[in-house]
């Protein structure tokens, strides 16, 4: 990696893994990477210390309005940044601001320089948004499957019947109502549970 | 909501049926304030339901997000700061897009605090009542100027470059001659962070919309020292933003927006128990939360900005215009003109006429 393609980038990202994820990949492509999870402190006096070339904010933070105000706040700051836009390339700014990302670079930065650094950012903040959905997608099946089985439970007990019955009637339940399954045990247990209360 | 005041607005449209909303739900972003209150009774006393649209309300973080996310089309339209159409369609602070305020939705309704222990060294007491009823600003700020010390320069927090909130900080220090550049240092929060950082001592004083001004005096971290009405009375504050090619493409959508919100307006004026009702609405969580306990009832000046009804709505360049005025030397900085086709595509009565008289959908 020639000399000159290395930029300074300060990542600003609360979430632990991400912006692991992110220094990694930019370390490998040979930029040096300062990294700042928590966000109380002065962020302004971080840009000031690192000087960096790009700052990668996620897009959520509520740290965006004091980092964006700098520029146009601080004349003496020597590192002014702007809000990184590529005016040619509007569909980069779109995939960017779904990913959650944000980026700010020097002021008379040559975006072809920045791009590269902002387009891995993009893919990492992407592939996590990826593997939380599917974190999210398997929490919610383990608890679909724990409300069944308690709708189970209290079929069995309340109609006298077995498992198999039980689950059929659940079965039924939802297709008739055109629901999903954990939806009707949800229901049944809505109604079945203040009943084993009162008992 | 009385069930009455919907069925009204609906059956009134005797020149006939407006055309349908071309989208049948939508998003808007907003910032917990209490003049998110408009948006915020239209949705949960059911007036944009009136209308044909369903409406999600997002809060967001801050406002460069809610800009990039309405400009990026991930958000419908939004409350925003009344100079910001005019900062996005320049492209000040991001690659420019055209986006325009259709409709009023806050006048006023900011207060300037100021940590307790710089409250002291002017002689601010909080004996003088409500938020902004010191009518003492500029005796305030001239007292301000004499208690700085060599050396130290206070920290004062605004919400974005391009907001009325800059600019009212800028007319309260310049009344008590402090130069911005040297004597104080300037930076931005966003409203809900205000009242911490205040309290943790990472600002000693900020200008924000209600009510995060009167919940720092309410929890003794700060005291209001001017406000909003005092400085520049009756000012455009929040307007609803969108982006012109949003409102290019959905116009009866549009419509509909501006019709639930005059309705909405319309109802907190003239609705005895509106007010209480509002209250209880902004209190929710996805809302402001437990930021509003502290207020007993809406306080109308604060937010939607009293008067703010009916007609008050209506955006009007020349209402903008004395605004725009004082953002010009931030303009210049930046090497921009401010030039009357622009100020006139982004703050043009338009589309609120289209939506409000077309139908009369509104005259009782």
């Amino acid at each position: 990696m020639p000399e000159h393609d290395t930029l300074k980038v300060l990542l600003v990202d609360d979430e632990i893994v991400r912006a692991a994820m992110v220094e990694e990949a930019l370390a490998l492509d040979g930029h040096q990477v300062v990294c700042r999870l928590s966000s109380p402190a002065s962020l302004n006096d971080m840009v000031q210390q690192h000087q960096p070339d790009v700052v990668i904010i996620d897009m959520e933070s509520p740290d965006r309005d004091t980092l964006e105000s700098m520029a146009l706040l601080q004349r003496e700051n020597p590192r002014p940044v702007v809000f990184f836009a590529d005016q040619h390339d509007p569909e980069s700014l779109k995939a960017a601001v779904k990913a959650g990302v944000s980026a700010y670079v020097v002021d008379g930065l040559a975006a072809n320089r920045v791009k590269a650094v902002i387009d891995v950012a993009i893919a990492r903040f992407e592939a996590f948004q990826g593997m939380r959905r599917d974190l999210d997608k398997a929490r919610n099946q383990l608890a679909d499957r724990k409300r069944i089985e308690q709708a189970k439970g209290l079929l069995m007990k309340h109609q006298s019947c077995d498992e198999e019955q039980a689950y059929r009637m659940l079965r039924k339940l939802a297709m008739d109502r055109g629901q999903r399954i954990a939806q009707v045990a949800q229901n049944v247990i809505d109604i079945l549970k203040p009943l084993e209360k009162g008992s | 909501m009385s069930p009455s005041l919907s069925s009204d607005a609906a059956s009134t449209s005797r020149t006939g049926a407006p055309h349908p909303p071309e989208l049948a739900s939508l998003t808007l972003g907003f910032v917990p304030l209490l003049d998110a209150a408009l948006l915020i009774i239209a949705r949960e006393g059911g007036f944009f339901a009136v209308q044909g649209v369903e409406v999600s309300l997002s809060r967001e973080n801050a406002w460069s997000t809610l800009r990039d996310k309405v400009a990026a089309g991930l958000l419908d339209g939004a409350q925003m700061l009344a100079p910001m159409p005019l900062a996005m369609s320049l492209g000040l602070s991001r690659a420019p897009c055209d986006t325009l305020a259709a409709a009023v939705l806050s006048r006023q309704g900011n207060t300037l605090v100021l940590s307790r222990r710089l409250a002291d060294a002017v002689g601010a007491s909080v004996d003088n009542g409500e938020p902004g009823a010191f009518g003492a600003a500029s005796e305030l700020a001239r007292r301000f100027k004499a208690s700085l010390k060599e050396g130290t320069r206070p920290r004062l927090a605004m919400v974005y470059p391009y907001s009325c909130q800059h600019l009212l900080l800028r007319d309260w220090l310049a009344r008590g001659d402090i130069d911005v550049d040297s004597e104080v240092e300037l930076v931005a929060l966003p409203p809900p962070r205000m009242v911490d950082a205040l309290r943790e001592g990472e600002i000693d004083g900020f200008c924000v919309g209600e009510p995060w001004g009167s919940l720092a005096q309410h929890r003794q971290v700060g005291r209001v020292v001017a406000s909003g009405a005092e400085l520049m009375p009756a000012h455009p504050e929040k307007v609803l933003g969108v982006t012109a090619s949003w409102a290019r493409r959905y116009p009866n959508t549009l419509s509909a927006l501006l019709r639930a919100l005059q309705a909405a307006a319309l109802w907190l004026d003239k609705a005895p128990e509106a007010r209480r009702q509002t209250l209880a609405w902004l209190a929710l969580p996805p809302y402001l939360d437990e930021a509003v306990g502290h207020l007993d009832e809406l306080p109308l000046e604060a937010a939607p900005g009293y008067p703010c009804i009916g007609e008050r709505l209506r955006p009007l360049t020349a209402d903008f215009e004395g605004l725009i005025q004082r953002l010009s030397p931030l303009l210049e900085a930046r090497g921009r003109q401010l030039d009357t086709a622009t100020l006139e595509e982004c703050y043009s009565a338009v589309h609120y006429d289209a939506a409000t008289h077309q139908y009369g959908a509104d005259t009782p």
